[in-house]
């Protein structure tokens, strides 16, 4: 009899364990590096100096009164957590962004910078 | 060796009746959210005397920039989306010829959104804001009504 009840713990176990979780993560890059934007100087700066030094824009929007230059890159983490009969599956996806907008003359006029990318998490949907 | 663990009856039974329905009864829910919460700026910016840099030092980066009938348009969103999954069935077409099946699906995709129009000087005219992150799930999902 214990040899039955120590199989069917096992099995019980085994019933129990069937279970999956898995993590992921996936990134849009751009290598845009926004640690010296302090050195762009509104007014002052070029569409080219700015991106001598952030590279290519990921997009340009034409404006009212000239141009912005939008530098976007996106981090996502995902995580599921399978289990006998129920899935449960949550992603997180944030944005590192700068958009520096430009006069009609290339001359920058204004800069806005989110960088939360970082902020993506592993977690689940409840 | 005497087996250390005793195993009710009520275990067993969970046992068995787990197996006969894994693969029969399943349930899903999936979150996906995308972006950053977006502020409630209807109390921080006032039309006509907000500008352009206060609104990007306070905001930081909008995700969308685009031009609306002479005047620049920010855009700051977030998604959230929810999905979720219930079936249920009974194989049982080798018996009878059929089978008992049950399943519900929905998915809903609920945006907060922020939409600022500045005049060419850089001056705010107007502010949209809608959080639909707001409406519970199932009462949005389960709404016939256009908007809510």
């Amino acid at each position: 009899m214990n040899r039955f009840r120590e199989a069917l713990f096992i099995l019980l176990l085994a019933f129990i364990l069937q279970s999956c979780a898995g993590w992921a993560k996936s990134k849009d890059y751009y290598p845009f590096d926004a640690s010296g934007l302090d050195k762009l100087i509104p007014g002052k700066s070029t569409a080219a100096e700015v991106t001598e030094m952030l590279g290519a824009p990921s997009k340009i929007v034409k404006l009212s009164n000239g141009n912005a230059y939008i530098y976007r890159r996106s981090f996502s983490k995902g995580t599921g957590l399978w289990l006998i009969l129920v899935t449960f599956v949550n992603y997180d996806k944030h944005y590192d962004q700068i958009v520096i907008f430009f006069d009609k003359k290339n001359i920058m006029t204004h800069y806005g910078v989110t960088l939360d990318a970082h902020k993506a998490a592993y977690g689940f949907p409840f | 060796m005497v087996f250390p663990f005793r195993i009710s009856p009520f275990l067993i039974y969970l046992f068995i009746v787990g197996n006969l329905l894994t693969g029969c009864v399943s349930y899903r829910f999936i979150k996906a959210t995308e972006g950053r919460s977006v502020s409630d700026a209807l109390e921080e910016f006032q039309a006509g005397k907000t500008t352009l840099q206060e609104a990007l030092e306070t905001l930081g980066a909008p995700d969308q920039v685009a031009e609306l009938e002479g005047k620049d348009v920010l855009i700051y969103q977030r998604s959230l989306l929810s999905n979720s999954g219930l079936s249920f069935g009974i194989p049982l077409t080798d018996i009878l010829g059929s089978s008992f099946s049950f399943s519900a699906h929905g998915s809903l995709v609920r945006h907060d959104l922020l939409l600022l129009l500045f005049t060419p000087d850089g001056t705010l005219s107007e502010i949209f804001s809608e959080k639909g992150s707001r409406y519970p799930y199932l009462k949005a999902i389960l709404s016939d009504k256009k908007g809510n």
